[in-house]
């Protein structure tokens, strides 16, 4: 894990920089000073400060994405950075626009940095060559999104197996039924998506994320386009694999009522993370 | 690994089943030529020989013109003196110089006309050459009695099918107003100008066109003499005559060889055709395979985001063009054989028999093709399955 030169200035929770910050909260380890950005940071780092002192699971820092169409520049990302610990279920919350989803592309290797740095297990994700970034993809990354991206030709079985095929790995059909089974889908998984209700297609897509059995789950509102009954029983699934099975669970969302939920609330205004509660609140309504 | 790729292209193909049709078709036109070519090409080969062998192995002939452009020479109308000719008969080696003529003629017969060809060879030799060289034999009737009697012999079909009444040994028929009458008729020769023609003596033939001489002649060569001596004596006594400057003296041999040529250049001709209609057919392949790319580069980000690795993009891609490629390779093969099949038997109703064999069809050839297809399929699906598998997998997502 590479000590950068913010480090001291740097929440050790979340991993945002504290410097500059209008209002910051402080915590004391060891006889040492530590700065937060929040309340909420301060209470996870008493719980278990050791943890903090160790490197995160993911960690961006100073992650720049501009994005250039036709003679116009974007800047989706402006210094970005994050931490996010092992088991935790992160919500990244903001308002259209704010950067959030490309945030969710960093972190789940879909897009490159145009400046700054990401680490998995405190490994250089820059260095990574794009056949390993996907290899790395398919063992630890699980995607859900929003408009659930199966593959409109294959049926709902084989888009659950589609991950197994790519990472080369034998298929098992029993142990796969057994799943749709649980998921209670079973008698669908023939069917093609255009046949499935969006509940059973946002379900095949969550089995079809959970196919390598990777250790983090991204979701991008995967709860966005269903009704609120079936939004819950997908979400309910998903802290449930965040709860007992220790899985990372990072989700996007609109909804505040899921940000509640989490561990830890990153709130993206303009391309940057803005860690407390005024600018949660901020960055949902606005 | 590669069978699951497999399956998944079979699935994508299946699920834009009429567009990967219609790609599949540009393939199938250009194979479907190449087949009929290479099938009927060998028929045509075979069946020109048929008809050379038919002449008799111990014949040398002479023609107007240069031996390569044998046509221009009888369109020029040249022709030989019949004395020249005869002359020849005194080489040793030679049995006799049979004297020909050929022409096209309006006959009538019960008030209908119909346009003919006319052969004009006086009668003694030519039924030694008919009979003894070339194995044809009248079917009915007789040859006529002399060289210049009134009569004829005709082919099969003019007895039967030239004209709407069927006609009879006996009946007359007229041929520039002069009365001939038809005293027996060939059994079927396999070629349909033959089979419709009239055969008259040379004297006859000169007085109806009011000509002399012979357009071209047959040299019977005697047994136990070599055929290409005999030509090469032949060639250098009619060399002293100077009605005709330009001649040719050939024999069998030289006439399949002179064939063979011309059919070599025409179908090379119409290779190179249908090397470009294939040619066609993979900018179809490359053309669809680009739309497939564009069209499906949300999903292409998405098989990338679950761990697809550019490498299994691109071989997806190469499957599918390699799959349009043999695919379309197949049935242009198969409907390439129907074809040729079909010219065959249709040639075959007109008189013109063995132009498609299917057991002289070279099933190396057709295995070569298929893979060819597949590599045609391959390159043209390459570029675009290349710009597929670059893309980068979250600007690929963000493709609606």
């Amino acid at each position: 894990m590479p000590l950068h030169p913010g480090q001291t200035k740097t929440d050790l929770v979340c991993g945002m920089t504290v410097l500059g910050l209008a209002r910051v909260v402080t915590g004391t380890y060891r006889g040492k000073t530590y700065q937060f950005c929040s309340e909420q940071c301060l209470t996870r780092f008493r719980k278990n400060p050791k943890k903090y002192f160790g490197p995160p699971l993911l960690e961006l820092w100073n992650v720049w994405k501009i994005f250039k169409t036709g003679g116009a520049e974007t800047q989706a990302l402006r210094g970005f950075d994050l931490h996010v610990w092992e088991g935790d279920f992160v919500a990244i919350i903001g308002a259209s626009g704010s950067g959030k989803s490309t945030v969710l592309n960093m972190i789940g290797l879909l897009d490159r940095p145009t400046k700054g740095q990401m680490f998995v297990n405190g490994r250089d994700m820059n260095a990574l060559a794009e056949d390993d970034r996907a290899r790395l993809r398919s063992r630890m990354f699980g995607f859900v999104f929003q408009q659930y991206n199966l593959i409109p030709w294959l049926s709902a079985y084989e888009n659950v197996i589609l991950p197994l095929i790519f990472s080369d790995r034998t298929v098992d059909r029993k142990k796969v039924e057994r799943e749709f089974d649980q998921f209670g889908i079973k008698q669908r998984m023939t069917h093609r998506p255009h046949e499935l209700s969006g509940g059973e297609q946002q379900r095949t897509a969550l089995l079809r994320a959970l196919a390598n059995d990777p250790e983090i789950i991204l979701g991008d509102e995967p709860t966005g386009n269903l009704d609120s009954v079936t939004g819950a029983k997908i979400l309910e699934r998903l802290i449930d694999l965040n709860k007992r099975e220790k899985k990372t669970l990072i989700i996007v969302t609109h909804d505040a009522a899921i940000a509640d939920l989490a561990d830890q609330i990153i709130a993206v205004k303009d391309g940057k993370s803005v860690q407390n509660h005024q600018a949660h609140r901020r960055a949902l309504t606005h | 690994m590669i069978a699951n790729f497999f399956r998944l292209v079979f699935r994508g193909l299946r699920y834009r089943s009429l567009r990967s049709w219609l790609t599949v078709l540009g393939i199938v036109i250009g194979i479907m030529l190449v087949v009929v070519i290479l099938a009927i090409g060998n028929g045509v080969q075979h069946v020109i020989q048929g008809q050379l062998q038919m002449f008799g192995s111990d014949l040398v002939i002479i023609y107007p013109g240069k031996e390569n452009s044998p046509l221009i020479g009888f369109i020029a109308g040249q022709k030989f003196r019949e004395q020249d000719l005869t002359a020849l008969e005194k080489i040793d080696g030679v049995g006799f110089v049979l004297a020909t003529n050929q022409g096209v003629a309006t006959v009538e017969y019960r008030g209908e006309k119909q346009s003919t060809m006319l052969h004009a060879e006086n009668w003694k030799h030519y039924i030694e050459i008919l009979e003894k060289s070339q194995g044809i034999r009248l079917k009915q009737g007789r040859y006529p009695t002399g060289d210049d009697v009134d009569e004829v012999v005709v082919g099969s079909k003019f007895m039967s099918s030239l004209f709407r009444t069927p006609v009879h040994i006996g009946d007359e028929i007229t041929v520039k107003s002069k009365h001939f009458k038809v005293v027996g008729f060939f059994s079927d020769q396999g070629e349909a100008s033959h089979n419709s023609a009239i055969f008259l003596s040379l004297n006859q033939f000169n007085i109806l066109n009011n000509s002399r001489g012979a357009s071209t002649a047959i040299v019977k060569v005697r047994t136990g003499y070599d055929l290409k001596t005999v030509a090469q004596e032949i060639k250098f006594q009619l060399g002293k005559q100077d009605v005709v400057r330009d001649f040719a003296v050939i024999t069998p041999d030289k006439i399949n060889q002179i064939v063979g040529n011309v059919l070599s250049v025409i179908e090379l001709m119409l290779m190179i055709i249908a090397l470009v209609s294939l040619l066609v057919g993979g900018v179809g392949i490359m053309n669809t395979m680009y739309t497939s790319v564009l069209e499906r580069t949300k999903q292409i980000g998405v098989m990338k985001a679950i761990g697809a690795t550019d490498e299994a993009v691109l071989t997806l891609f190469l499957i599918e063009a390699g799959m349009i490629g043999i695919v379309g390779g197949l049935l242009g093969i198969l409907l390439g054989l129907l074809s040729a099949y079909g010219i065959g038997a249709i040639a075959a109703s007109q008189g013109v028999r063995g132009l498609f064999d299917i057991a002289s069809v070279d099933y190396f050839g057709l295995f070569a093709l298929i893979v060819f297809t597949f590599i045609v399929g391959v390159v043209a699906g390459y570029f675009p399955a290349r710009a597929g598998a670059k893309l980068e997998p979250a600007e690929a997502l963000r493709y609606e």
